[in-house]
């Protein structure tokens, strides 16, 4: 399995990298870790005249605490990121998340923003993203922008990412008096996932549920948030939440589809399952954090 | 074609590569180091596993390009070269952890890496530790048990 | 060889008593293969090699109606297009194995023509400067083909007659059966027993998966007029008759090299469709061509296994005894299977370690527009699989504990030699121990109550047993291995062996018993296999013979040099042959250790001074030996699993997993515990995990490592071992041990799930036991609200 001939890039600058995504158009694809994108080409899948490595890029890397919210480049790799302390002690919904990407050598090249640009919908990091509200910074030929996750996600593998368009960074918010649930259901440990949840709740000063997400994944074409369970959630005490009803109400508004591993019946009932795991790990947390 | 310079098993290595061809294939043939394995070449089984830089990396997954600069080891360049065994081959050998040999090299070298991240790994964290590396001979019953017997043989030395 | 096999067992008990058979010896492969340095067949370099690679049908059926190659040709580094015009006339001879060529029948043909069967079906070769151009020209390749409905379930096509797979070959698509229907005793014994139970168990469709993927390297040596094979393969010696009769190279010019082989399980013990072409198209071309399989090929297109249906009817008295038995079995043989049918086996081994006295059984097997079947490691399981778990399901419907069935059905050493209803006499089986040890090591009768302690808090446990008995191939080519040794002029031991190792650890088992035998060490040993100009011919390796009946061959080989040796070392000593031993390759007078001399010194009187010889010794220091073993050889074991099936998600966790085997005489523990292993974690993919899935239009689903999945070392316990030594009557007493792990643990895994089940009214019926299978299975039980 040997991929179809392409041209390689390694500009080392964001500008180097816009200007040839003007140029090449949509003949060009950023690599990033290749984790995803080198399979797709082996087993041509999928195939680009163009490959522009990001990972020399200095703006794309960097982790680092700003106002309020941790800002990851995009080229970090998902095992700096898994092992940075910032990162746990900042975004433990990150932290606790990246594990179950895949395997420690995946993890090794796999970067944090081309897992999410990649926008597998059964992969983690996007729900992360949605979950946590994180905002997106995009470049390209018209300029920089920023996106957020909601607005971001679009599809399977399809994102706000116009064909000459790169991710730069993702800036997750720092979420206070905060409790983190993370789940996923595979076949196998590192396996694409049957159905997952990643879940933030925060207390408000009445030591209530002031805010909530429940941000799902294998369960529709993107990530998908449980808008009315999270509502349902805002101003609930944290030991008093019947987590198995708000786990069914994210569940039912969540679109899966059949696939070989796992038809959408069982999408449903497994996600039910992480979501009350999930929740009720992050119920607790939050009320011991708060306590 | 791209010139590239990269160091493979200590030794500085010149070569002109098409950007397609994957470490993997530069390292089996350009470099004639046939100790890494492909078995799916879609980056699932581990077999084609080396160290870049000190960390474990699926070969099939990276292009030669990228290791531009790169400290490549792979298989041949863990063994001793007075052809003993290291540790973790020693404890490989001691356990039975192979048969036909070809996911070998991907677990040795798979199995350094977690080792140096992790020297005192418990059995939970050892078998998700190997769950990255496809054997269809052992059962993986020798690999866990020469995963343990390197972690005490490594605390043993220090 | 006029020496009996008494007259060597004698000899051996004057050679040092067994040192190193049945111990843990290093594996003599292990410094190579941990360091890289192994050589298989993609590692082989030979100047101005061309990558040869497929171009394969995307349909399952249909007419070939266009295929023009031109733009492929004209692609840079492309030194050939090639379709069946150009190889199939090519063929001189017969594509089927040499001890199959009576059994195969179906069409063969190199390459597709005119028509395809199969997605995968190979329809061109590009052969190019590499693999990565070869891959760019076979897209220039257009190919139409008009499609026609295809036969993708097997026992639709059983029934059907208006999708032929094969047209004009037959009127249907069952090619072969064997039936020997009840008597009236048993027709009456299955309708009007106490109990009597009728189910049908289908297994799906998985496979072997070696991680190294077939390959083959094919070249013209002009200096030694010989036409060279370089093959991963199980059997170097048929791969070189084949060979010889599709190109019409004689035999005398064909050599065939085997190097580390990464795994075959069965599917390399034929030479297959692919590889022959690409031997064709070498020597049509006249220049080297290598051929590796990608994994997507070698998961749609190598070969498939295990889908097969089994309808089982048992019945037994008030007290559960079996009274009598009956099987319906048919397989999926696929387009163009180039084995033979499991079926038979399966038929004649149905009734296994139990007591059934009357039996009947119909076995068929049927084409289908699938990739074609092969052996996998014990092919003939199905009957276990359908057994064990009729049993279980017996066991539930009489109110009896599956392990207390057991009890009163399984045959005691007592009643050995048993005669099955089939005729085939059971010796040296020790069933009902290996239960016992099984349910001893488990700790049945604890887990019993822990189980139900368990349910009460809402968990779902469950305990599985797996009994069987597994014959040893031991007819016709597969009876007698050769073992040839010969003693080197510096005192060194060459071995020669005509097996095809591909994991087994052959290198060591054999230097163990000729290290033991002859008396030599170990480190003296070198052992060589799988190259055709060195090796004495044998079939290959497979069918759990390389314990019973290539060890008895090297025992037999060892024991006779040693004698040889003794006599030599007698008369330079002025000693009693009966007075000489041999230990660490010295040969001494017994008690008299200055009275003595090397093996180098034996081996110089040998080849050097053979008048020197005793009267009537022949000069030299070699031998080979074929040893028959054509007496029944049976190893058996029990296998006992225990699990936890998650009632939420249906999702199943192996707690523990017990095997209490006997396959006789060990020659070496950690290899025979290794084999068991490998089996065992390939049955509880084929429980749990692995399936190789078409749609219904015959388009293959699982074609990457992401949807075939294989177990992983987290989805595996580790495994227990018990042993019990029942010797076979062969020399050594060595039994088979390679197969029966992948034979004992499908079954065990589904029982442990369905006991687990049944505490709350449901059951699980296909395979895998995936997690929705396992919850929708829950949920048909006890429906959600």
């Amino acid at each position: 399995m040997k991929s179809a001939p392409f041209e390689y890039h390694a500009p080392s600058s964001l500008s180097d990298v816009v200007s040839l995504l003007a140029e090449l158009g949509d003949e060009a694809k950023p690599l990033a870790g290749g984790q995803s994108l080198i399979p797709l080409l082996a087993m041509r899948l999928t195939r680009f005249e163009h490959l522009i490595d990001v990972t020399g890029v200095a703006e794309l890397q960097g982790i680092e605490r700003v106002n309020g919210h941790v800002r990851v480049g995009a080229a970090v790799r998902q095992s700096t990121a898994e092992h940075d302390a910032t990162v746990a002690a900042a975004v433990p919904l990150l932290a606790r998340a990246l594990p179950h990407i895949g395997h420690f050598q995946i993890r090794n090249r796999g970067t944090v923003g081309g897992s999410t640009a990649h926008a597998d919908p059964s992969s983690e990091l996007p729900a992360v993203a949605l979950a946590l509200d994180a905002e997106l910074e995009v470049a390209g030929p018209s300029g920089a922008r920023v996106v957020g996750a909601e607005h971001f996600f679009q599809g399977t593998w399809m994102t706000a990412l116009e064909p000459d368009e790169v991710l730069v960074a993702i800036r997750y918010p720092i979420w206070s008096r905060a409790g983190y649930g993370f789940r996923e259901l595979a076949r196998r440990h590192g396996d694409f996932a049957i159905a997952g949840v990643a879940c933030a709740v925060s207390l408000g000063n009445n030591g209530n549920v002031e805010r909530a997400a429940i941000s799902m994944f294998g369960m529709g074409s993107t990530p998908l948030r449980g808008r009315a369970a999270e509502e349902a959630l805002v101003g609930e005490h944290p030991g008093k939440v019947d987590v198995d009803s708000i786990a069914e109400a994210a569940v039912a508004e969540m679109e899966p589809t059949d696939d070989i591993h796992a038809p959408a019946w069982y999408r449903k009932r497994a996600g039910a399952r992480l979501v009350t795991l999930a929740l009720t790990e992050a119920l607790e947390e939050a009320g011991r954090v708060d306590a | 074609m791209h010139e590239l310079e990269m160091t493979v098993n200590g030794e500085s290595v010149r070569a002109s590569v098409e950007p397609r061809t994957t470490l993997a294939d530069f390292l089996r043939d350009d470099c004639g180091l046939t100790g890494t394995h492909l078995a799916c070449e879609h980056g699932v089984c581990g077999a084609c596993t080396i160290l870049v830089d000190g960390a474990a990396v699926r070969s099939c997954l990276m292009l030669a390009v990228q290791a531009r600069g790169a400290d490549v080891t792979t298989i041949e360049g863990l063994s001793p070269a007075d052809g003993s065994l290291n540790v973790v081959q020693e404890a490989f050998a001691a356990c039975h952890g192979l048969q036909c040999g070809f996911c070998t090299p991907g677990f040795v070298v798979s199995v350094t890496a977690f080792l140096d991240q992790n020297p005192s790994p418990t059995d939970d964290e050892i078998v998700e530790g190997l769950s990255g590396n496809l054997c269809r001979c052992t059962g993986y019953q020798g690999i866990v048990k020469a995963v343990r017997q390197a972690a005490q043989a490594n605390a043993g030395n220090n | 060889m006029a020496s009996s096999v008494e007259h060597l067992a004698a000899a051996s008990a004057l050679a040092p008593s067994a040192r190193l058979v049945g111990t843990v010896v290093r594996r003599k492969e292990d410094p190579r293969l941990l360091t890289g340095r192994g050589r298989y067949v993609d590692d082989v370099r030979v100047p101005g090699t061309l990558s040869a690679h497929f171009v394969r049908s995307e349909v399952a059926r249909g007419r070939i109606v266009g295929l023009d190659t031109t733009a492929a040709k004209a692609a840079p580094g492309v030194v050939a297009v090639l379709t069946a015009a150009d190889v199939n006339g090519r063929l001189r001879g017969r594509m089927a194995a040499t001890p199959l060529l009576d059994m195969v029948n179906v069409p063969e043909r190199p390459l597709a023509d005119g028509d395809v069967r199969f997605v995968g079906d190979p329809i061109a070769v590009v052969v190019a400067e590499s693999r990565a151009l070869a891959e760019d020209a076979a897209e220039l390749i257009e190919i139409d083909i008009d499609p026609s409905p295809a036969v993708v379930d097997f026992e639709r096509a059983a029934a059907s007659t208006d999708i032929l797979v094969h047209e004009g070959e037959r009127d249907s698509n069952i090619f072969s059966s064997l039936a020997v229907p009840p008597d009236d005793e048993l027709a009456s014994i299955l309708s009007s027993s106490a109990h009597v139970l009728a189910e049908t168990y289908r297994q799906q469709r998985y496979h072997a998966v070696p991680m190294e993927p077939r390959g083959v390297l094919a070249w013209f040596d002009p200096p030694s007029g010989e036409f060279r094979v370089w093959i991963s393969t199980q059997s170097p010696h048929d791969v070189r008759s084949v060979t010889s009769r599709i190109t019409g190279v004689p035999e005398t010019h064909v050599r065939v090299t085997m190097g580390d082989v990464g795994g075959g399980f069965g599917q390399k013990a034929y030479l297959l469709r692919d590889e022959q072409v690409i031997i064709l198209v070498a020597h049509l071309l006249g220049r080297p061509v290598k051929w590796i399989e990608d994994r997507r090929e070698n998961l749609l297109a190598a070969s498939s296994a295990r889908i097969e249906r089994c309808t089982v009817t048992l019945a037994a008295d008030d007290d559960g005894r079996l009274l009598g038995a009956s099987i319906d079995h048919l397989d999926d043989a696929g387009a163009y299977p180039l084995s033979a049918s499991p079926g038979t086996m399966a038929a004649l081994y149905f009734t296994g370690p139990y007591r059934i006295p009357k039996y009947a059984f119909s076995t068929a097997s049927a084409w289908t527009n699938t990739v074609p079947r092969a052996p996998y490691r014990g092919p003939w399981q199905i009957e276990t699989f359908a057994r064990e778990q009729a049993m279980d399901a017996l066991a539930r419907r009489i109110g009896v504990d599956p392990l207390e069935l057991r009890r009163r059905n399984v045959i005691d050493r007592g009643e050995l030699p048993y005669v099955m209803p089939t005729g085939m006499s059971l010796v040296h089986v020790s069933p009902s121990e290996t239960l016992e040890q099984a349910a001893e090591l488990i700790g049945y009768d604890a887990f019993r109550a822990e189980q139900a302690a368990a349910l009460a808090e809402g968990r779902l446990l469950g305990i599985g047993i797996s009994l069987y008995i597994e014959p040893q191939a031991n007819f016709g080519v597969y009876s007698a291995e050769p073992a040839h040794i010969r003693v080197q002029t510096n005192g060194c031991v060459d071995v020669y062996l005509g097996s095809g190792s591909h994991g087994q650890g052959l290198e060591t088992t054999t230097a163990q018993l000729v290290a033991d035998h002859l008396g030599v060490a170990i480190d003296d040993v070198a052992v060589h296999q799988g190259d055709t100009a060195q090796t004495p011919y044998a079939f290959g390796t497979g069918g759990s013979r390389s314990g019973p009946i290539l060890g008895a061959a090297i025992r037999h080989a060892a024991l006779e040099l040693h004698e040889k040796a003794v006599a030599i070392a007698a008369g330079m000593l002025e000693a009693a042959p009966a007075d000489i031993e041999i230990i660490d390759s010295v040969a001494s007078v017994r008690g008299t250790p200055s009275r003595s001399v090397t093996l180098t010194q034996i081996a110089h009187t040998a080849y050097f001074a053979p008048e020197q010889l005793p009267p009537g010794a022949e000069p030299g220091l070699e031998v080979i030996s074929r040893v028959p073993v054509t007496d029944p050889l049976y190893s058996n074991a029990c296998h006992i699993c225990t699990v936890e099936v998650d009632r939420h998600t249906g999702e199943v966790r192996i707690l523990r997993y017990v095997v209490s085997e006997d396959c006789g005489v060990m020659i070496n523990p950690a290899i025979v515990e290794g084999q068991i292993d490998g089996g065992v974690v390939q049955g509880i993919g084929g429980a749990l995990l692995e399936e190789f899935v078409y749609d219904e239009a015959g388009n293959p689903l699982t074609t990457t490592f992401l949807d075939y999945l294989l177990p992983t070392a987290a989805d595996v316990p580790m495994i227990e071992h018990g042993h019990i030594e029942t010797p076979a009557s062969s020399p050594g007493h060595y039994k088979g041990v390679g197969e029966g792990g992948a034979i004992g643990a499908p079954p065990a895994v589904a029982n442990a799930v369905n006991d687990a089940l049944a505490q709350i009214g449901a059951r699980v019926d296909r395979f895998p036991m995936s997690p929705p299978r396992v919850l929708e299975a829950i949920d048909r039980a006890r429906p959600t609200q």
